[in-house]
């Protein structure tokens, strides 16, 4: 039987185009268990979820005019992690899946070539992988334990198909199902008057797609973060751990959202750790926005759209303060985050994609425009935000996992929010080397009373260097 | 847990310094719930300088060769040994870069091989031996070569039906040099023609429907 293949989605494109060798478009979810990973059963419950998943069978290959997925009958093992965070997984002329599960300690990792899935898709495939393994485990202990409660220790036996599953297919793609210009429009459009119209700022950035925002003379300067790179292009990650409810009520008090709140803080501890920024005095940020919790969507395939926030910050520090910063963060951020403006700026892209003229076009051609929108649009960001919120996990893993941690290859300064069991992590990856922006940001939250707990990985020569005995 | 008293947080794993500020931690050590992977040097820059930097070469001596007049005496036997050096070192180059494909690798030294003979044969004074012998000889072989290949490989289907395909139109190629009358002797050119025609059967009958998907697929707009 001929493999079946799909077409890659719109927003994928865009990862392929701008991978390179610092920012291989790589992001990972990983979950700590409450006991250290036993790798057998972890393989039989990775057989057991890639079995549902069609999606994660696919190859990613390259056609004429587009790339597409292709499902395979290759099989993924389980391994000892033994990479550094988000390293490379597609590369070109090889067929090999592009995700990978690995395990240390106490943590089970999942790591995806972001083409093939955004986070919250990712999260279903980690979820179900550790409930399955933790059944099984369960099972095994008390059969260990317990002498004869004859609980089958083969996670594909278990009940796992006990609450319906979303059809984890490679056919759906949601940006052609909701946003084809022969759909009739999906959100309310009686809400859009209702939009603030006159927002502040930069309103007019949604139109930005009409004239790419490369071709228009920049109005404000935008800083760019620049640091030494690592030696081996591997992503330096610094993992901080926190108590959740703490950092919400910091939230609450500026009467903003989580993401807002640390997006706010992390802009301060930018400015702070660079010093004055000079001529180029505005920071900006991406924010990508999970586009199922407004148009209905089950498709493991990515599914989101980035807004942009940014501060200018006075030579006079006039406005700089957190609560300035959070409130014009926040008022940009909300008309853009509506169902309607995000439909009307999806439309425009799909729009442009559909264009006869680019769906002729070679695939090479069609790469090397993306590079270049895709280098126009890095021009206008410092540094970008990703938060997965509170993750939910059905029992048992709600109460034996701890915390859970999302990491992302990063072009720029980046940080990944994630929470669950009341811990919140936030994860900085970089392809700098410097950290002075993390020790800004901790130093801030430690001054607000929050008990900060730093996970770094080692990636310099010094760094790697074998610790003298005894130190 | 250690703890750096300097930014008021407890660091996991073995560091002696804050990783954050560097200053000298205190308390124990905890495991490290991140690995220490040792540096790695890819050699994809360099190993990609060296590609380009050669096919500049290559191509330099392909292209001075039009400033050496043909009736130069003795240029003839520098001239082979030139041109037979760098055409190796192309062949070589393009099997290595294209060695993850086969197939793919296949219609590409096919292409290159026939390019280069034909201008070598140009340089010589148009004798004809590149349309009469080498390339019909090269385009013959190329698809035994890959059909044994395949076999032998166990390659997908999906994998090489492209690229096979294309290797077997190539073959006909040497039926456009016989109906211009540009061969001096007509054996070779029929030979390849009709191993590209059983090969085209083999790949018209026996995979049609898979080569009609295939080519759906990857030419898909």
């Amino acid at each position: 039987m001929p493999a079946s293949w799909v077409r890659l989605d719109n927003a994928s494109n865009i990862f392929l185009a701008a991978r390179s060798d610092a920012d291989p478009k790589v992001f990972r979810i990983s979950a700590e268990v409450d006991h250290a990973v036993e790798p057998r059963l972890l393989q039989q419950a990775l057989e057991a979820t890639y079995e549902r998943y069609r999606l994660y069978h696919a190859v990613l290959r390259g056609g004429m005019f587009w790339y597409y997925l292709q499902t395979s009958d290759l099989r993924p093992t389980v391994s000892p992690e033994h990479l550094p965070t988000c390293a490379p997984i597609y590369r070109e002329d090889r067929r090999n899946l592009l995700f990978r599960v690995a395990y240390r300690r106490q943590r089970i990792i999942l790591e995806i070539f972001h083409a093939l899935s955004d986070g919250t898709g990712a999260l279903w495939f980690l979820t179900d992988l550790v409930t399955a393994y933790l059944r099984a485990q369960g099972a095994d202990a008390a059969g260990a334990g317990g002498g004869d409660t004859a609980l089958p220790a083969d996670p594909a036996s278990q009940p796992v198909e006990d609450e319906p599953h979303p059809a984890h297919e490679l056919i759906a793609d949601s940006f052609s199902h909701y946003f084809h210009r022969t759909r009739e429009p999906f959100a309310p459009a009686d809400a859009e008057s209702e939009a603030p119209r006159t927002a502040p700022l930069r309103t007019a950035a949604t139109a930005a797609l009409r004239i790419p925002r490369w071709l228009r003379a920049p109005r404000t300067r935008v800083h760019r973060i620049r640091g030494t790179r690592t030696p081996d292009n591997r992503t330096r990650v610094v993992e901080l751990t926190m108590p959740a409810p703490a950092v919400l009520a910091l939230a609450r008090a500026q009467q903003t959202s989580l993401t807002i709140y640390l997006t706010a803080l992390f802009f301060r501890a930018l400015r702070e750790s660079i010093g004055p920024l000079g001529h180029a005095n505005t920071l900006a940020a991406s924010i990508p926005i999970n586009l199922r919790q407004f148009f209905p969507s089950t498709s493991a395939r990515n599914f989101f759209a980035t807004v942009r926030v940014e501060h200018a910050f006075d030579a006079d520090g006039a406005g700089d303060d957190l609560g300035s910063i959070c409130h014009e963060l926040e008022a940009q951020f909300k008309p853009k985050a509506t169902p309607q403006a995000l439909e009307r700026k999806l439309r425009r892209l799909i729009r442009f994609e559909r264009t006869p003229l680019l769906r002729i076009l070679p695939r090479v051609l069609k790469d090397a425009i993306l590079r270049l929108i895709n280098w126009g649009n890095n021009r206008g960001l410092s540094v970008a935000v990703s938060n997965l919120g509170r993750v939910v996990l059905p029992e048992p893993a709600g109460s034996r996992v701890g915390r859970m941690l999302f990491h992302v290859s990063a072009v720029r300064p980046q940080f990944c929010a994630t929470s669950h069991a009341g811990l919140l992590t936030i994860s900085f990856t970089s392809p700098f080397v410097e950290t002075d922006h993390v020790r800004a940001f901790v130093r801030m939250l430690t001054d607000s009373g929050v008990d900060v707990s730093v996970a770094a990985a080692r990636v310099t020569e010094d760094e790697l260097a074998p610790q003298e005995p005894g130190a | 847990m250690r703890r750096c008293e300097e930014c008021a947080v407890t660091i996991e794993g073995t560091w002696t310094t804050c990783p954050l500020c560097r200053t000298a931690l205190i308390g124990d050590a905890s495991p490290d719930p991140l690995p220490s992977v040792p540096l790695t040097f890819s050699k994809r820059r360099i190993l990609k300088a060296l590609f380009f930097a050669s096919l500049a070469v290559i191509l330099v001596s392909f292209v001075v060769q039009l400033f050496f007049a043909r009736d130069l005496d003795g240029i003839g036997v520098w001239r082979s040994i030139w041109l037979g050096v760098t055409a190796m070192w192309l062949v070589v180059l393009m099997a290595v870069r294209k060695r993850r494909n086969v197939a793919k690798g296949t219609v590409y030294l096919v292409a290159l091989i026939g390019l280069v003979c034909v201008y070598w044969d140009y340089l010589g004074g148009w004798q004809r031996w590149s349309v009469t012998y080498a390339v019909p000889i090269v385009c013959a072989s190329a698809i035994i070569a890959l059909l044994i290949t395949v076999q032998l490989l166990r390659i997908d289907v999906a994998e090489h039906l492209v690229y096979s395909g294309l290797t077997v139109l190539l073959g006909l190629a040497p039926f456009v040099f016989l109906v211009f009358g540009w061969v001096n002797n007509p054996w070779a050119s029929w030979s390849c023609i009709v191993v590209s025609l059983v090969a085209l059967g083999d790949v018209q009958i026996l995979r049609g429907r898979e080569m009609r998907l295939e080519l759906a697929k990857r030419f898909h707009l």
